[in-house]
């Protein structure tokens, strides 16, 4: 019983530090530019599909990277073509466009890899199971969760120990004084947008081998993860980890032990967070 | 001498509306210039003017000597300028030591690192790892005064810094100013606190209505003759 709630729990880990890597993208995203990005889901559902094709052609590993670089440079297009001359503008007007770009790219996925589902296969060094405490437990949902507390890793000694980092810091507090320091806050954003999308790509990769790709993948994703983003904490960094991780095993241990409420219960833990505490477990800074 | 900041014809404000009417000024390296007015007569917006805040409608504004088109913000500070912000603008999440750090962000090499703005004011030193809006308004002056430092400015730009602060810290104030100034780094003072631009200052402006007023040199302004432009 407690081995297979410790699989369960995995399990968990294997989903919330999925969402976390694409809600990271998100908080970073918001943090700088104050856009909630109703394409990001797309983002991911775009960087699913390179990768698969990349994947195809040379390999699982080259997919994830091909995405990641891929998207990171949608990201620097984004921004500097969406983003920084709607920054002025009505927050309304951003809504407006990223949810008109939702719709684009998943007509593009239709458009460039077919209405069919396609499947993208387990690299072959992990398609095997790792024993733990005698339950057999999948070796690719092991790097799933590796990679996550990777980027997890990385992105807080990024943020807290580079100068850039410190740059990103200051620019999601006070874009003015950090910019009359001397830092060119535009360039920040563009690579904080890339690094966000750059996740999204690399998450919907290594999303890929455990689902189904088509089109209309990026909803549910982008649903969960604006969960993740309220519950967490708008722009937290930190927040958005304790509540992919949160949402990771309420999906997960949910679905096993009450399905029926599995699907209300993030929704509802939403509603309390914006009842209870508006700005979210962490606040509101990267 | 070389030219740091100048303003000819300067037609600047917000929106619609004009705050500077033909302003013309001039600091030149090494100077110790005072801005005085009342509220409300465009002195920050001389700052925000020359940081792309405010928008120049009409005339020239020149840092380092050459007229600069689309200022943006970071653009005074990788000619040489550094502000220390009305309010001083200590950015919250980051800590003491991290907010010097960022003053350094155009990595121009000069005399002022962390160490020696540690040294000028200690506390800071004792407070390092602490955020740097914990700090009293004293100390947070101080501050932002370091940060403006550790980008080895050409020309130091202080937006009320008296503002809020006990009159025993106002003097400390003015030493320190005084010894930056001693270092040849030129001091542009906003200012309507007489007694610190009278000890730090050696040339004046006075503003009225977005324009200047009067200027001339420190000794000849005294308390009376100021008094029909400003409180004192």
């Amino acid at each position: 019983m407690a081995n297979a709630l410790l699989i369960q729990v995995l399990n968990g880990l294997v989903y919330g530090g999925l969402l976390f890597i694409v809600s990271v993208g998100l908080v970073l995203i918001f943090g700088l530019r104050r856009v909630v990005n109703f394409a990001h889901g797309s983002l991911f559902m775009i960087g699913a599909y390179v990768g698969f094709s990349i994947a195809t052609v040379a390999g699982f590993w080259a997919g994830v990277l091909g995405a990641a670089v891929v998207l990171a440079v949608a990201g620097v297009l984004l921004d500097v073509s969406v983003f920084r001359p709607l920054r002025r503008q009505d927050p309304i007007a951003t809504v407006l466009v990223t949810f008109g770009l939702l719709l684009i790219l998943e007509d593009l996925a239709h458009t460039v890899w077919g209405k069919d589902t396609h499947t993208l296969p387990l690299p072959e060094m992990l398609a095997g199971s790792v024993d733990i405490l005698g339950q057999p437990f999948p070796a690719y949902r092991l790097m799933v969760i590796a990679v996550a507390a990777a980027v997890g890793v990385g992105l807080a000694l990024w943020l807290r120990f580079s100068r850039v980092g410190l740059f990103v810091r200051a620019s999601s507090i006070d874009p003015v004084t950090t910019a009359v320091q001397g830092v060119n806050t535009d360039r920040v954003s563009a690579l904080v947008v890339a690094v966000g999308t750059g996740l999204a790509g690399l998450s919907g990769t290594i999303a890929a081998p455990l689902l189904a790709l088509s089109p209309s993948m990026g909803g549910s994703i982008l649903i969960e993860s604006f969960i993740v983003v309220v519950v967490g904490g708008l722009g937290s960094f930190s927040g958005a980890l304790i509540a992919a991780l949160a949402i990771g095993q309420i999906h997960n241990l949910g679905i096993i032990y009450v399905p029926w409420a599995a699907t209300m219960v993030p929704f509802l833990l939403m509603v309390a967070v914006l009842v209870w505490r508006p700005t979210g477990f962490a606040g509101s800074h990267v | 001498m070389s030219e740091l900041l100048a303003f000819s014809n300067v037609v600047a404000g917000y929106g619609g509306a004009r705050i500077l009417h033909d302003l013309d000024l001039r600091i030149d390296a090494g100077e110790r210039v005072a801005v005085l007015g009342r509220n409300g007569v465009g002195k920050t917006t001389i700052v925000n003017a020359f940081l792309g805040i405010a928008r120049r409608m009409q005339g020239e504004i020149r840092l380092a000597g050459k007229a600069v088109g689309d200022i943006r913000h970071f653009t005074a500070a990788r000619a040489g300028i550094s502000v220390v912000p009305q309010g001083r603008c200590i950015i919250p999440n980051l800590t003491v030591r991290e907010n010097l750090i960022l003053g350094a962000a155009v990595r121009r090499k000069g005399a002022w690192t962390v160490e020696r703005v540690f040294a000028m004011f200690p506390i800071l030193k004792e407070r390092a790892d602490t955020p740097g809006t914990a700090l009293s308004g004293g100390q947070q002056q101080m501050l932002a005064i370091g940060r403006a430092l550790m980008a080895n400015p050409h020309l130091l730009v202080l937006d009320e810094p008296s503002e809020g602060l006990a009159p025993v810290i106002v003097d400390e104030l003015a030493d320190n100013l005084r010894h930056v100034a001693d270092g040849g780094t030129g001091l542009l003072i906003i200012e309507q606190n007489y007694s610190l631009v009278r000890r730090v200052a050696e040339r004046y402006y006075v503003l009225s209505k977005g324009e200047v007023a009067e200027q001339g040199a420190m000794a000849g302004l005294t308390k009376e003759s100021l008094k029909k432009h400003i409180a004192v």
